[in-house]
C-alpha cells in the first residue's frame, strides 16, 4: 500500500500534465474544442481513488493541513470542471482550469514527497463534525472563488478585445462572453454560499476544538472573510446595483488574487 | 491527344463584365450537359459555372475546336454570344488539369483564398454531370479526389480560418458575443448594399428576427420583406397581395420575425435587439447620446453595433457604456485584413497538399494503363499455375508433369485471351475513359490492385459514383 501511495503521489501531477498538455492542443490548435475528454474523468477517478486509499491508511480524512488541501483543490478544481465541461460540451478554456489542479497537485506532491504513505501532523480541529461542516464548504467556497478568477479573466481578455479592437491569437480561441460570464456568475454565487456556511461554522469548530486565536488561524480567518467579501460584494453588486458583468469579473479576478496570496501567508505560518 | 483538359476563364483572366456573360445558372448548365451527352462531342465532361469561373473539364474524343464548341453551346442557353476574347480564356491538359482542379477545390485559386463556397460548388457541378450522364471512370475518380482534397487542406492547414469580408467579420464578431445567434434580433438601420449583406450573414448564422429601420418606411417594409423572405426562408405569401405593412413576416404565436420602423423608432428597436448594423448616408449621427444613452445604460445583456456608415452613423461616446461593443468599418477591415494574412502563410502548406495529390492521383492513373495491368494479369495467372501445379503435380509422374505444365499454360492463355484482346484494343483505339473503364473492371474481376507490386496511392476504384450528398 505504501509503495502503491508513492507512486501515486507522482503519477497524479503527471496525469494533469498529460491533460494540460491535451487541454493546451485544444486550445491552441483548435482540434476537438466540442469533444468530451474521457482523459480528464479518468484523472479525477484516479485522484478520488488515491485519497480514499491515502485516507484509509492513514486513518483519518486527508484534509487535515495545507498539503493535504491542495491536492483536495486539485481534486475539487478538476471534478467541478469536468461537470462544467459535460453540461456546457465546450472544453476550450479546460487548459486553464487543468493548469490550477496542475499546480494545485503538483505543490501537494511536492509537498508530501517521500511521505505520501505517513500520517501527517494534524492541524488542532481539523477532524470531526464541525471541522467537516467548516472544512468542506472552505474547499467548496476556494475552488468556486478559483473559477470565478479565471473565467472572470477570460471575460476580460475577450471584452478588452472588443472594446479596443485587438484581435490577437488569444481572442479567437476564446468561447463567446455569453459562455463566459455564466461561468463566472456561478461560480462567484457557489463561492458565495459555500463561503457563508464555512464562516458560519468557524466559531463554533473553534469552540468545539477549544482551539485558540493563533495567528494561523487569524490568517485563515482573513483568507476566508476576504474570499466571502469578494464573492459578496460581486453577488450583491449585480442583484442590487445591476453592475455589468465586467466588473463582477474584475472582483472575481482581484479578488481571486488577493485570496490566493493570503493562503500562501497562512500556509506559510502554519 | 490528352486525356483530361480544362478550359476556363477566372476572376484572374477575366473582369467581371466578362465573367458575367460567362455565368451560368444550374439548369443552364444542365441543358449544356445534356446536350453535350447528346452530341457525344466530349467522352466525359463537367461544367464548373460560378460568379469567378467558368470551366469545362473534358475528356476529349471528337471536337476540333472544344473552345468554340463549348462557347456556342454557352451562348445558346443564354441567348447571346459572350462578349469574351479567345485571350482570356486558358487551358490545362492532363496533369496541368489535375492541379488546376485540386488547386480550385482548395480554394487556392479563389479570389479570396480559402473561401468556404468553392466546394459546395464543385458538388454541385459534378451533381448535374453525374445527372446528365456526362461523367464515367476518368472524371468520377478525379471528382472524389478532389473533393478529399479540398477536405484535407481545410483540415490540415488553416486556409479557410476567419472571416475574410465585412459580411463574415460581423458574424465573426457576434460569435465572440452570443454563444448562438438563434433567437436573437438584428436591427438594420439604412438600407445600404453593405449594410444588407452583414444583415444577410447574420441572418443566415442563426439570428432569427430583423427589425429594418430607415428614413423612408416604404423601403424599410421592402427590404424587411425580401431578408425575411430569401433568408428566413418560411413560404411566401403572395407578394403582389402582401400590404407591405409594418410587419412584414409573422409566425404564429410569436413576435414578427421581420418589422420595419422609421427612424424615430430606433429607441423601442434597440431595446429588442441583439445586434446593430447601421449604413445610411447621413451626413449626422442616427444613433446618438442623447437618444440612446438612456436605453443602452439600462440594458443587461450585451449589444453588438457594427457602424459601417462614412461617416458614422454611431457617436462613439455609446460605445462606451457597459454592454455595448462598437465596431466600425476599419475595425471590421482590420479583423479582414488580418485574416487574409494569416490565409496568405498557409499557401504553401496547402499547395504542398496538393502537389502531393497530383503526384497520387498520377501514380492512380498510370496504373490504370492497360499495358501495366497485361502485365500483371499474365503474373497473376502465371502464380496461380505455379500454386496450382505445386500442389497437385506430386500426383503425376515425371513424364505426365511436363504435360500438365502444357496443359495449364494453355488454360491460362485461353483465359487471358479475350480480356488481353479487349485491352489491347482498347488502348490503341479506344477513347481515355473506355481504356480506364476496361482496366478498373478487369483489375476489379482479378483483384489485381491487391497484388500489384506497387499499389496505387488510393484504393480501387468505387463502384461507379453516385452524386454527393
Amino acid at each position: 500500500m505504501a509503495d502503491l501511495l508513492a507512486i501515486g503521489n507522482w503519477v497524479l501531477p503527471l496525469l494533469y500534465l498529460a491533460l494540460l498538455a491535451d487541454y493546451g492542443a485544444t486550445f491552441f490548435l483548435r482540434t476537438r474544442t466540442g469533444a468530451r475528454s474521457p482523459w480528464l474523468v479518468v484523472a479525477v477517478a484516479a485522484h478520488l481513488a488515491f485519497l480514499v486509499l491515502r485516507g484509509v491508511h492513514v486513518g483519518y480524512p486527508p484534509v487535515a493541513n495545507a498539503r493535504e488541501i491542495a491536492s483536495i483543490l486539485a481534486l475539487a478544481t478538476a471534478g467541478v470542471y469536468a461537470w462544467v465541461e459535460l453540461a456546457s460540451r465546450d472544453r476550450r478554456t479546460g487548459v486553464f482550469v487543468v493548469l490550477l489542479a496542475f499546480l494545485f497537485q503538483y505543490t501537494s506532491s511536492m509537498l508530501l514527497a517521500g511521505r505520501a504513505a505517513e500520517p501527517a501532523e494534524i492541524a488542532p480541529g481539523a477532524v470531526g463534525m464541525w471541522a467537516r461542516l467548516h472544512v468542506v464548504p472552505a474547499l467548496v467556497a476556494y475552488t468556486a472563488l478559483a473559477f470565478a478568477g479565471v473565467y472572470g479573466l477570460l471575460y476580460l481578455l475577450e471584452h478588452r478585445g472588443l472594446r479596443r479592437h485587438r484581435f490577437g491569437v488569444l481572442f479567437d480561441r476564446l468561447p463567446p462572453l455569453e459562455v463566459l460570464d455564466p461561468m463566472a456568475w456561478h461560480a462567484l454565487l457557489t463561492g458565495f454560499v459555500a463561503m457563508t456556511v464555512a464562516i458560519a461554522a468557524g466559531p463554533l469548530l473553534l469552540r468545539a476544538e477549544g482551539g485558540e486565536m493563533t495567528a494561523k488561524v487569524l490568517s485563515k480567518i482573513i483568507a476566508g472573510s476576504a474570499a466571502w467579501v469578494v464573492c459578496a460584494v460581486a453577488v450583491l453588486g449585480r442583484w442590487l446595483g445591476r453592475w455589468p458583468a465586467s466588473r463582477t469579473s474584475a472582483i472575481a479576478v482581484v479578488g481571486f488574487l488577493v485570496v490566493m496570496a493570503l493562503l500562501i501567508v497562512s500556509g506559510l505560518l502554519s | 491527344m490528352a486525356e483530361l483538359s480544362v478550359i476556363g476563364a477566372s476572376h484572374r483572366t477575366a473582369p467581371v463584365e466578362v465573367r458575367e456573360g460567362l455565368a451560368m445558372a444550374p439548369d443552364q448548365v444542365a441543358r449544356i450537359l445534356a446536350a453535350m451527352h447528346a452530341e457525344k462531342t466530349f467522352d466525359e465532361a463537367l461544367v464548373v459555372s460560378t460568379c469567378n469561373r467558368t470551366e469545362i473539364y473534358f475528356v476529349p474524343r471528337a471536337a476540333d475546336d472544344p473552345l468554340g464548341y463549348f462557347l456556342g453551346h454557352v451562348a445558346r442557353v443564354k441567348g447571346a454570344r459572350p462578349a469574351a476574347g479567345a485571350d482570356i480564356f486558358y487551358r490545362h491538359d492532363d496533369a496541368d488539369a489535375v492541379r488546376h482542379l485540386f488547386r480550385v477545390a482548395a480554394s487556392l485559386d479563389s479570389q479570396i483564398v480559402g473561401e468556404h463556397e468553392i466546394l459546395g460548388q464543385i458538388k454541385q457541378a459534378y451533381r448535374l454531370a453525374v445527372e446528365a450522364h456526362t461523367t464515367s471512370a476518368l472524371l468520377n475518380k478525379l471528382m472524389h479526389w478532389a473533393f478529399r482534397v479540398g477536405k484535407r487542406v481545410r483540415s490540415e492547414t488553416d486556409l479557410g480560418a476567419g472571416s475574410a469580408s465585412v459580411a463574415a467579420a460581423a458574424v465573426d464578431l457576434a460569435r465572440h458575443i452570443f454563444s448562438s445567434l438563434e433567437g436573437k434580433t438584428v436591427l438594420l438601420v439604412g438600407a445600404g448594399q453593405t449594410a444588407e449583406t452583414a444583415a444577410r450573414a447574420l441572418l443566415a448564422a442563426g439570428a432569427d428576427r430583423l427589425i429594418v429601420a430607415n428614413r423612408t418606411l416604404y423601403r424599410a417594409q421592402q427590404l424587411a420583406y425580401d431578408l425575411a423572405h430569401e433568408t428566413i426562408g418560411r413560404p411566401a405569401t403572395d407578394r403582389a397581395a402582401t400590404d407591405r405593412a409594418a410587419t412584414a413576416r409573422e409566425r404564429p404565436g410569436r413576435e414578427p420575425v421581420a418589422d420595419a420602423v422609421g427612424l424615430e423608432a430606433i429607441p423601442e428597436a434597440i431595446a429588442r435587439a441583439s445586434l446593430v448594423i447601421t449604413a445610411t448616408d447621413a451626413e449626422e449621427p442616427v444613433l446618438t447620446w442623447p437618444n440612446l444613452s438612456d436605453v443602452l445604460r439600462t440594458r443587461r445583456s450585451p449589444l453588438l453595433i457594427i457602424d459601417i456608415a462614412v461617416p458614422r452613423d454611431v457617436d462613439e461616446r455609446l460605445g462606451r457604456l457597459d454592454n455595448v461593443y462598437l465596431s466600425n468599418i476599419d475595425d471590421l477591415s482590420r479583423l479582414v485584413e488580418r485574416n487574409l494574412g494569416r490565409r496568405r502563410l498557409e499557401v504553401p502548406k496547402a499547395e504542398a497538399i496538393v502537389a502531393c495529390e497530383v503526384a497520387d492521383f498520377g501514380r492512380w492513373l498510370a496504373s490504370r494503363q492497360a499495358a501495366p495491368t497485361i502485365r500483371l494479369l499474365q503474373k497473376h495467372l502465371a502464380v496461380i499455375r505455379k500454386k496450382q501445379i505445386e500442389r497437385y503435380g506430386k500426383q503425376f509422374s515425371q513424364a505426365d508433369r511436363a504435360q500438365l505444365e502444357q496443359f495449364t499454360q494453355s488454360v491460362c492463355k485461353q483465359i487471358l485471351h479475350s480480356p488481353l484482346a479487349m485491352l489491347k484494343q482498347l488502348a490503341a483505339d479506344g477513347t481515355p475513359s473506355e481504356r480506364l473503364a476496361a482496366v478498373d473492371l478487369v483489375r476489379r474481376l482479378f483483384d489485381l490492385d491487391a497484388i500489384d507490386d506497387e499499389p496505387p496511392a488510393e484504393p480501387p476504384s468505387r463502384p461507379p459514383a453516385e452524386p454527393p450528398s
